[in-house]
């Protein structure tokens, strides 16, 4: 899919939003645009949509089912989110499937509200998954998001990264605007700042790297459940709630996550929670605190 | 089928926000005033209740058209695939909406009074109430949002336009209609009243073409 010389104002009189804008999408290769309040980002994203058409230039090649949700997602209606996923899917013209994947999605992602809650009482987040819901599970060739990290709490938020690089994988093109450390850290992003209504390549991407931050808990030795850490790791051992019960909260590079978390879990410990970190590159040098196990 | 869709997505919060129960309720109640004491012989009772459904039918329109909020009706128009696919649902609800007020304004006198209908009377009332309804919703339509955004300004836009057009008894098609039906239906009615229902579904469709092209380029 690709955007030709796209430009865009609001009246004859009024500035042009964007300036002429050539942007190729590519599937599997996610485009993050960065910059200002005001800059045209999400001018940008409702033509690459089909929500808005340009004063000038065109877009080829938009697949047939996209999925959007704006930068603030308007909980106006009065019917459940249980309907408002069904009829989006029909109109999306998707299956019951996808409703069932949508509702899925949504307690995957902590949504604390039920389905049968009308829209107008979700709060800002629960809204704001309830489009990302009803957008990620249509079955769309093209995703565009605009700024879907900004209302998210800290849980859910690399879920929501996880669930876009699968959406990617699988083939989708993903279109984001994005202000947060997330978007770039998308698997092969290509980060674009929008500035004065164009887009230009972001100079420096900001260099970041990823700790998985694992909570277990366990009865006995906490050394039986983790026998040993990969190098760069920190752990941390608390007294659980009972006699002879342990928490341990670990630190790994997230490519070791995987392993430590499926060791941990065979010798019997009971995993809390895990999540992602973001860390500064070079890191600087780890201490060691408290016990090892 | 997207158009459908929309459709029924729309009705389904309609149902929830009642607010198109106060047009519907309205309409009820001047059939109740004027079918309710001698009306006299048909189709001239008709001539009023057609010209009562002109004003409803754009409510209705503006009260359908303005049943989503203009962001999340991007998130609709893109679910869609399309503005045009949004615009066609709002039409097909409104007319639906159409059909089922001139049914009911149709069938009213023929129940609650003693005078003859035959199939041509009838043909002739229904027409005229459709061709009123129809012109109604492409009135509401451009009074609406994305044309006109402020409520206040869209009841006060199709109210001038309904008053200014419903009165004048030349000015096809809901003018033309009404005197055809007032005169009791003289002969060439029925050519009056075709032209009017192709009038009237050609203003309908232009102003949904409007309504989706000021969506797309405000939007």
């Amino acid at each position: 899919m690709r955007l030709e010389g796209v430009r865009k104002r609001y009246g004859r009189r009024s500035p042009e939003v964007l300036a002429g804008i050539d942007l190729d999408l590519e599937p599997g290769r996610p485009v993050v645009l960065r910059g200002g309040n005001g800059s045209g980002k999400s001018t940008l994203l409702r033509i690459a949509a089909g929500a808005s058409s340009p004063s000038a230039g065109r877009v080829v090649g938009r697949p047939r089912v996209v999925g959007y949700v704006p930068d603030r997602f308007p909980a106006q209606l009065r019917m459940p989110v249980g309907a408002y996923l069904r009829h989006l899917a029909a109109i999306h013209g998707a299956g019951p499937d996808a409703v069932r994947e949508a509702t899925e999605l949504l307690a995957e992602m902590s949504f604390s509200a039920g389905v049968g809650t009308p829209m107008l009482q979700l709060s800002k987040g629960n809204a704001q998954k309830v489009g990302l819901a009803q957008a990620l599970t249509c079955g769309a060739g093209l995703v565009v998001l605009d700024e879907p990290w900004s209302g998210l709490d800290a849980e859910s938020s690399p879920l929501l990264s996880a669930r876009l690089d699968a959406v990617a994988a699988a083939g989708t093109t993903v279109l984001v605007a994005d202000h947060t450390a997330h978007g770039p850290r998308l698997a092969g992003a290509t980060v674009l700042r929008v500035e004065a209504g164009t887009v230009r390549p972001e100079e420096a991407p900001p260099p970041v790297d990823e700790v998985t931050v694992i909570e277990l808990a366990g009865d006995g030795d906490p050394r039986s459940a983790v026998r040993s850490l990969p190098p760069g790791s920190e752990s941390r051992v608390v007294p659980g709630p009972g006699p002879a019960s342990w928490r341990l909260r670990l630190r790994v590079s997230s490519a070791d996550g995987d392993a430590v978390l499926a060791a941990a879990i065979a010798r019997g410990a009971t995993v809390l929670s895990v999540r992602r970190e973001a860390v500064a590159v070079p890191a600087p040098p780890r201490r060691r605190v408290e016990a090892r196990p | 089928m997207s158009a459908i869709a929309v459709s029924r997505f729309l009705l389904s919060d309609l149902y929830r926000s009642q607010r198109a129960v106060v047009p519907i309720i309205i309409q009820a109640a001047i059939l109740a005033i004027l079918f309710g004491g001698d009306p006299g012989p048909l189709p001239a009772p008709w001539a009023a209740s057609a010209l009562a459904l002109y004003p409803i039918a754009a409510w209705l329109g503006i009260v359908v058209a303005n049943t989503e909020d203009p962001i999340q009706r991007h998130v609709t128009v893109v679910a869609a695939g399309g503005v045009g696919r949004v615009v066609g649902g709002i039409l097909t609800l409104a007319l639906a909406g159409d059909v089922l007020l001139s049914l009911i304004s149709v069938v009213w006198p023929m129940v609650a009074t003693h005078y003859p209908h035959p199939p041509s009377v009838v043909a002739l009332g229904l027409g005229g109430h459709l061709v009123c309804a129809v012109t109604g919703t492409a009135v509401g339509l451009l009074c609406a949002r994305p044309v006109v955004g402020k409520v206040g300004w869209s009841l006060l836009a199709a109210g001038t336009v309904v008053v200014v057009t419903g009165t004048q008894s030349h000015v096809p098609p809901v003018g033309t209609v009404v005197r055809a039906l007032t005169s009791g239906g003289p002969p060439g009615s029925g050519a009056v009243v075709g032209t009017g229902l192709v009038i009237a579904a050609v203003l309908a469709v232009l102003a949904a073409g409007v309504s989706a092209a000021v969506a797309l380029r405000s939007g």
